[in-house]
């Protein structure tokens, strides 16, 4: 099967933190969207922390930028049937109920 | 890698138990500091387990966290304030000394002291609800505003005063001795009283959001009544009336949402469980020379539950516990309630007569509730043009489509609703 890389993105920039009444919510859909593609789930991957270096051939400079619009946040890997797949899971993901926050859907090409 | 480990309400209890200790541990006029600690504390748990799962012990993982982001917070703010002060010449500010995990015991102890903390005098009334919602049961100013049909700004302001309040008086939240304890009991009871009133009266058309909130006022009380000074004969009253309201809670509406009467409702619906907790602490209460309103309230509630139903119901008992709620906490609607007891008892005509020589408050003039009682009395007495009068002012003042409806079913012209 073939998998995808899934890029989350976001607006940079604190948005209001969710209060623990919003975090059950989150923690519940969450559980609830796991369960569903536990199948597809191959890598929960991670958060990706803010600072970073952008290496070069000549050398090492800091990014990601931080005049961004958009920050990637955090990544993961999923097994998916087609694209078509890999999208659905990827619309149906909390991350993507965020206001401003998007998720990139790239296949990993092995051949 | 488990993922439904976690308790019920983990996010808003956990919070309510982190702020309270580590409030308690660097003195109330840190609160907001507290809350930001724990808040992103929690916010990492979230982000954490649901990638690698709940660790064994969530709690003790949450308070490490919380507590080292207060401690930086807290140098932070030391380091400024010695700064400021070394050029004010005042006294630096002492280096916090923080254990690092919960005690035993502690827990209870400092959710209640919370608890006696929002309630206090000295935070302005109207912040007081406010405040513990979002210190003790973990919503937010937003959730809070839809909660209490007031604006998000206005919650905001209610909790700054609060938070101003709580840095002035900071010294006045230490150790409590049994008499000021005892005391503070009937302001936490007003409290948590209007607390479970907001979530069962409310017009709110959500049940989940209601009964949300007539749990968190039955959590805090069980707080509050677990303390061996806290248990006052008024606590345990009010636990009882907690209980077997909430009983019927989900009974009061039908499938559509629609509200039901009394006489409506599914008797077989009603927790069973929850009345058996109320009889319970009924008993409980029934010690001491007091005999308060949430006496009287819960006895009401009691006989309701107890009854087989509508018509068997004991209303002379319930007119009775009407008339002694008036004398303890004279309001208008309290008479109300007792006319339509007594026209339960004793006859529609002998409901009226209670009213007879009342002269109602403006607000409760223009209320539906004094309108559609008279009209239903009327109506029920073969007055037929005074109860259509009635009936047109009740159908127009009902506050929600919900309660139009159930008027409108409820003043139907022509048969008396029961042989």
């Amino acid at each position: 099967m073939p998998r995808y890389l899934c890029i989350q993105r976001s607006k940079p920039g604190k948005g209001e933190a969710p209060s623990p009444a919003r975090m059950e919510e989150m923690y519940a859909s969450f559980n609830a969207w796991r369960e569903k593609f536990q199948d597809n789930l191959v890598d929960m991957g991670g958060k990706l922390a803010g600072n970073g270096k952008i290496v070069t051939p000549e050398g090492a400079t800091d990014g990601p930028f931080v005049e961004a619009k958009e920050v990637i946040g955090g990544y993961m890997i999923v097994e998916a049937d087609s694209m078509d797949q890999a999208v659905e899971i990827a619309r149906e993901s909390p991350g993507v109920g965020m206001p401003g926050s998007s998720v990139e859907v790239r296949e990993i090409a092995t051949t | 890698m488990t993922t439904d480990k976690l308790v019920e309400h983990f996010f808003r209890h956990e919070y309510a138990r982190l702020v309270a200790v580590l409030s308690r541990r660097v003195g109330v006029q840190h609160l907001e500091a507290v809350e930001d600690a724990v808040q992103s504390a929690l916010m990492r748990a979230l982000e954490t387990w649901t990638r690698t799962g709940v660790p064994d012990n969530p709690s003790a993982w949450v308070f490490q966290v919380a507590n080292n982001n207060l401690i930086g917070a807290l140098r932070q703010h030391t380091g400024r304030a010695q700064l400021l002060s070394k050029y004010a010449g005042d006294v630096p500010v002492a280096q916090e000394q923080v254990p690092t995990c919960y005690m035993p015991g502690e827990v209870r102890d400092d959710l209640l002291r919370m608890l006696l903390v929002c309630c206090d005098e000295a935070v302005p009334a109207e912040s007081r609800l406010v405040l513990a919602l979002k210190t003790l049961c973990g919503f937010s100013a937003r959730e809070i505003g839809i909660r209490l049909f007031i604006s998000e700004a206005n919650v905001y302001k209610r909790l700054a005063r609060a938070r101003n309040k709580l840095r002035q008086h900071c010294g006045h939240f230490g150790e409590l001795s049994h008499e000021q304890f005892e005391s503070r009991i009937p302001d936490v009871n007003r409290v948590l009283y209007l607390l479970f009133t907001e979530g069962y009266l409310s017009s709110h058309a959500e049940t989940p959001i209601r009964r949300e909130l007539c749990d968190e006022a039955i959590r805090l009380a069980g707080i509050l009544a677990a303390h061996p000074v806290g248990q006052a004969p008024e606590t345990c009253a009010l636990l009882a009336l907690m209980h077997l309201h909430r009983a019927r809670l989900s009974a009061r509406q039908n499938d559509a949402g629609g509200l039901l009467l009394l006489e409506e409702q599914d008797r077989h619906q009603w927790d069973r469980r929850a009345i058996g907790l109320g009889l319970e602490w009924l008993a409980t209460s029934a010690h001491g020379r007091v005999f308060s309103r949430y006496h009287a309230e819960a006895g009401i509630a009691a006989e309701h539950c107890l009854a087989p139903s509508f018509d068997r119901t004991r209303w002379d008992r319930v007119a009775a516990y009407y008339a002694l709620l008036e004398q303890i906490a004279p309001s208008a609607l309290h008479k109300l309630n007792r006319a339509v007891a007594v026209a339960e008892w004793q006859g529609p005509a002998a409901g009226l007569e209670v009213l007879d020589s009342f002269e109602p408050p403006t607000w409760l003039i223009g209320s539906y509730l004094w309108t559609a009682v008279l009209a239903d009395l009327h109506r029920r007495c073969g007055n037929t043009d005074t109860a259509g009068c009635y009936r047109g002012q009740a159908l127009q003042s009902a506050p929600t489509p919900a309660i139009r409806e159930l008027l409108e079913r409820r003043l139907q012209s022509g048969e008396p609703r029961r042989p």
